[in-house]
């Protein structure tokens, strides 16, 4: 579980994320927000990459604030795959291994889970966008973490394929019973794997019922701030 | 226009300053110079001088650049490297004869005494130091800017599975930057052959023990020998010409993977 409690962060004079909280329980929950609206800044934070100027980060009620990303036990799946290309998939996905994190069992389960089996000796540049991100996920997910960070991962990666990874990976995800914070732009992306939704607004998160909402909200907002 | 300006400028410049000089040097070769120079056997100590002074050069500037290149990507606000840094710079700008000074009265006996006591003045040892601190910093500048290409995001996710910064830059960093590091040490391996200043005012110019090729060149100018100084420097250019082809060929390959 994940409580994050008026996150505060500025870069420089400009404010971006203003006492933020949001709460994620044995649950998928998309974060929706428009590019530099501070999703990824609070993603990070929550991982312990970029520190908050104030505010705390608890995961299972153990304030992590002050623990660097490689003690917090948390997966992280960037925007780009950030495949390490020196390694074959087998390695990457293992890696969270070298420093005691996962087991044998969890990453065959997971291979299995993602369909990886014919591609483990592959290098990343020889898989497709699709693989790639499959890779990423597993990487996340062997070392079993207290929550899974997504940023976006779907990235570049076309419409179509996008319709058929998300439902594989909710289906993953929810077998595996792990919560997840997945941030997007895309409505779409948003419906097809979360349970709910939060919408990051102005460096500050509000709870929402649908992403439709979501986005109309955001759609408002921009409309006010042009107006 | 401008098309023309570059053509008008560019040509006759780059044969008159760059081209004319390594042709003169090439037309100025003569058989007499070529056997003398071939039995000699300082020349072949200076050829080995150089190639074992500029090879553990260009290695200890690597090692030391490895070093440069984990502060820069993880302590950039601590003073140790705003102090490297500064001073990553100073190669470049420093007259090399001061470099050989300041080697030498460092390593002198009475400046700091403990590195007196070594005895490296006027030894091989002080010949791969000279080079060294020359090349350095071309070798810590090509590994940083390998360092600031990679996608930032590989050090997170290599954090969050467990690694922390020391692991991370040894596991995954440096696997990375292959093509940086064989870059790095081809450059300093490069700069250290070309040394001639701070290696002659550090570790002197003794024919058959400091002399390097740079040097041995020198001393045949200044005693009149020119066909036989030819005869070197027309080797140190096809081997400058040797470095820079592997070099290109190597980037060739790198950008066709």
């Amino acid at each position: 579980m994940l409580q994050a409690k008026e996150i505060t962060k500025k870069f420089r004079q400009q404010v971006v994320l203003q006492q933020a909280c949001l709460e994620v329980n044995s649950e998928i929950k998309a974060l929706i927000g428009i590019n530099g609206s501070g999703k990824s800044t609070f993603l990070k934070i929550v991982a312990g990459i970029v520190s908050a100027d104030h505010g705390k980060v608890f995961l299972n009620n153990c304030d992590v604030t002050s623990l660097p990303p490689e003690q917090r036990n948390v997966g992280y799946v960037p925007q780009h795959p950030a495949l390490f290309q020196h390694l074959t998939v087998k390695e990457n996905i293992l890696y969270g291994m070298r420093n005691g994190k996962g087991s044998i069992d969890t990453y065959e389960r997971i291979v299995d889970l993602l369909d990886l089996q014919a591609v483990l000796d592959k290098h990343p540049r020889e898989l497709s966008g699709g693989y790639r991100t499959r890779t990423s996920l597993a990487r996340a997910l062997v070392p079993q973490p207290q929550i899974l960070l997504m940023d976006e991962p779907l990235t570049g990666i076309d419409v179509v394929l996008k319709e058929r990874i998300l439902p594989d990976f909710r289906k993953v995800l929810k077998e595996l019973q792990v919560p997840v914070l997945y941030v997007t732009h895309d409505p779409k992306e948003a419906e097809l794997l979360a349970d709910n939704y939060a919408l990051m607004d102005n460096g500050q998160v509000r709870q929402v019922d649908t992403s439709a909402e979501a986005f109309e909200l955001i759609r408002t907002s921009i409309l006010q701030e042009y107006a | 226009m401008n098309k023309e300006v570059i053509r008008i400028f560019f040509l006759p410049l780059f044969i008159l300053l760059i081209l004319f000089p390594v042709l003169a040097l090439v037309f100025n070769l003569t058989m007499k110079g070529i056997l003398a120079t071939m039995v000699d056997p300082f020349f072949w100590d200076s050829v080995k001088n150089t190639l074992i002074a500029a090879l553990l050069a260009a290695a200890l500037a690597i090692v030391v650049a490895i070093g440069f290149g984990y502060y820069h990507l993880f302590h950039r606000d601590s003073m140790v490297y705003k102090v490297a840094n500064l001073f990553n710079d100073l190669p470049i700008a420093l007259p090399h004869t001061v470099a050989g000074l300041a080697l030498l009265l460092a390593f002198g006996r009475n400046t700091f005494g403990f590195l007196g006591e070594t005895g490296a003045a006027f030894t091989l040892f002080a010949v791969i130091l000279a080079m060294f601190f020359v090349s350095y910093s071309l070798a810590a500048r090509t590994l940083v800017s390998g360092v600031d290409q990679m996608e930032p995001e590989i050090i997170d996710v290599a954090r969050t599975l467990g690694d922390n910064p020391s692991q991370v830059y040894f596991r995954v960093v440096l696997p990375l930057m292959g093509e940086a590091l064989f870059s790095g040490f081809v450059l300093g391996f490069s700069r250290s052959l070309s040394e001639f200043a701070a290696v002659i005012m550090f570790g002197g110019n003794m024919p058959g023990s400091t002399q390097v090729l740079a040097s041995y060149v020198f001393t045949k100018v200044e005693v009149g020998d020119l066909d036989m100084a030819v005869t070197a420097a027309v080797f140190c250019v096809a081997l400058s010409f040797l470095i820079v082809s592997v070099l290109s060929f190597r980037r060739h390959r790198y950008a066709a993977s």
